[in-house]
């Protein structure tokens, strides 16, 4: 049975030795916090900070599934957050003018028993809020961790039997051909099966530019511009014998300065 | 006295001029100048003097000629020697550059991983502690100089990271390493093989709540050695920004080996991630350990 002089904390980080240092760390600092959990993911550590009622979690930044900004935004207002990190310098830029405590493993028993009695003290408190903190943590993290863009980088196409991955920078183009897009690189071809419709809204526009109904060139990959016999324009790719046709609709791209 | 010290000095320029001309000229071209400018002194009523300028041309380009332009063959060669140097150093430096970086996060993770084991199990701590020194002595840039790297050398410096990361993912983390002992000695530029073990476990393996398996492999095909590293986590995402990693190993391997080497990425059939470096394959006669 715990009392209400007992607060409950969960210790979250996908290492199991780094949640034992914190464990141990925290029983020497701070015998009456009962741990009553630990988590190995972000998801995790939500599930047990609700069912255990906990007041405090302490929260590893990098971890699996949801990492430990997204868990503290799931949890905000409802638990007292502490941010653990091996390194992570831009996030300790970003803690030190916050009200949110956090931790740098392996901590030494002084900053543990510091964090401890600022926790105490903010018990009595509401959990303080941290919208701004957390979008500030995010971008940071964002910028330098393997961040989504809003734009595809690589493309997965199938070589004969074998599905690769080809970075965009690669490609020369997209040609649509029957039921398939044809990937065109310098030294092989490739087919992915999303239309030619699709594709170029995951496309980045500054990369890659429409040309024709069934053509998308990137724009570093075009060499010249010249008419044929029809009075079209036609597109001469750096790397490939291919000529590509511009069609009227598209023609305005290629306008000279 | 100055003015005929400046005359005499021009004189010597033009002289040296014209006999730098003499030497590299074609004899086709001497004799059509030969001849125009005879024609020319003629017109003028001078002919003589401008005859025995042509014979005594001909002598000195059969006389001195050939020296002279071997000199200035080597000369050249030289200038283009240099600016070779030069460029190869630039290359080298931009290597230098675009080699991977220990990541901090990794060693300070690991260091605290140690500290947690030296209280609770230090001869696990030693054993992990020992597997980091092993790999800084191969990972540290300043340690990798002037050395032609080998597969072998490629592999214990991975190995060591494996164990260490096998120690701190515990059952997440399996690895199998598959390479024949007799490509151990086969030429692999450094670091290449450490990315991508290091993609494999950052961007497949660790975000993966069970975590999963690495492989390693090497085979000769068609005289180009061919190594991939296989992960079965969370496959390749599309729109991922990361990617400076390979960028890097795909720059460098344009560097080295022009159109001979190539990096691809692709989908194994059970999903995950599978990357294969293909360089010439070469042997180091006398692997420095």
């Amino acid at each position: 049975m715990r009392t209400q002089a007992q607060p409950v904390a969960i210790v979250a980080d996908d290492e199991r030795l780094m949640r034992e240092q914190l464990v141990d760390a925290l029983r020497d600092a701070w015998p009456e916090l009962v741990i009553a959990g630990q988590a190995s993911n972000g998801r995790e550590a939500i599930a047990l900070v609700q069912s255990q009622d906990a007041d405090i979690v302490f929260l590893d930044i990098r971890m699996p599934e949801l990492d430990g900004i997204e868990a503290a935004r799931a949890l905000a207002g409802s638990v007292h957050v502490v941010f653990v990190t091996a390194h992570d310098q831009f996030a300790i830029d970003a803690f030190r003018h916050g009200a949110v405590d956090y931790l740098l493993k392996p901590a030494e028993p002084e900053r543990v028993a510091l964090t401890c009695k600022r926790l105490r003290e903010r018990l009595q408190q509401k959990p303080a809020p941290m919208d701004d903190l957390l979008a500030e943590l995010s971008q940071r993290l964002g910028s330098s961790t393997g961040a989504r863009r809003e734009y595809i980088r690589w493309v997965q196409a199938s070589v004969g039997a074998n599905l690769r991955v080809i970075p965009t920078s690669d490609i020369l183009f997209f040609r649509a051909e029957d039921k398939y897009v044809r990937v065109q690189t310098p030294t092989f071809e490739a087919l992915i099966r999303k239309p030619i419709k699709e594709l170029i809204d995951e496309l980045d526009p500054d990369e890659f530019w429409q040309i024709h109904r069934a053509t998308v060139v990137r724009v570093d990959a075009v060499e010249q511009v010249s008419r044929n016999f029809r009075g079209h324009q036609v597109v001469h790719v750096k790397g490939s014998p291919e000529k590509l046709e511009v069609s009227r609709s598209f023609n305005h791209l290629f306008k000279q300065m | 006295m100055q003015t005929l010290t400046e005359i005499r000095d021009a004189g010597a320029v033009i002289w040296w001029r014209f006999f730098d001309w003499l030497a590299v000229v074609s004899w086709k071209k001497l004799l059509l100048v030969c001849l125009l400018t005879l024609v020319l002194a003629g017109i003028v009523n001078h002919p003589t003097p401008v005859l025995m300028l042509a014979v005594a041309s001909f002598i000195i380009k059969v006389a001195a000629g050939g020296k002279r332009r071997a000199e200035l063959t080597a000369d050249e060669a030289t200038k283009r020697a240099e600016t070779e140097q030069l460029e190869r150093t630039v290359v080298e430096a931009r290597m230098e550059a675009l080699q991977a970086q220990i990541e901090p996060h990794f060693l300070f993770n690991t260091l605290a991983s140690i500290d947690q084991l030296i209280q609770t199990d230090p001869r696990r701590a030693s054993q992990m502690q020992k597997s980091l020194i092993r790999y800084l002595r191969s990972a540290l840039p300043q340690m990798r100089e002037g050395m032609r790297a080998t597969l072998g050398q490629q592999l214990n410096l991975s190995n060591a990271f494996l164990e260490i990361m096998a120690i701190r993912m515990e059952a997440r983390l399996r690895s199998v390493v598959d390479v024949p002992e007799g490509l151990k000695s086969a030429v692999f530029p450094p670091m290449m093989l450490q990315t991508l073990v290091e993609n494999a476990i950052k961007h497949g393996l660790e975000p993966k709540t069970t975590g999963g398996t690495l492989s390693i492999g090497a085979e000769v095909i068609d005289g180009q050695l061919a190594v991939h590293v296989a992960d079965d986590g969370m496959g390749f995402a599309p729109k991922a920004e990361g990617g400076v990693g390979l960028a890097n190993i795909r720059e460098r391997l344009k560097a080295m080996y022009k159109d001979r080497a190539e990096l691809i990425i692709s989908v194994p059939p059970l999903g995950g991630t599978c990357a294969t470096i293909k360089v010439p394959y070469e042997v180091v006669r006398d692997p420095a350990l």
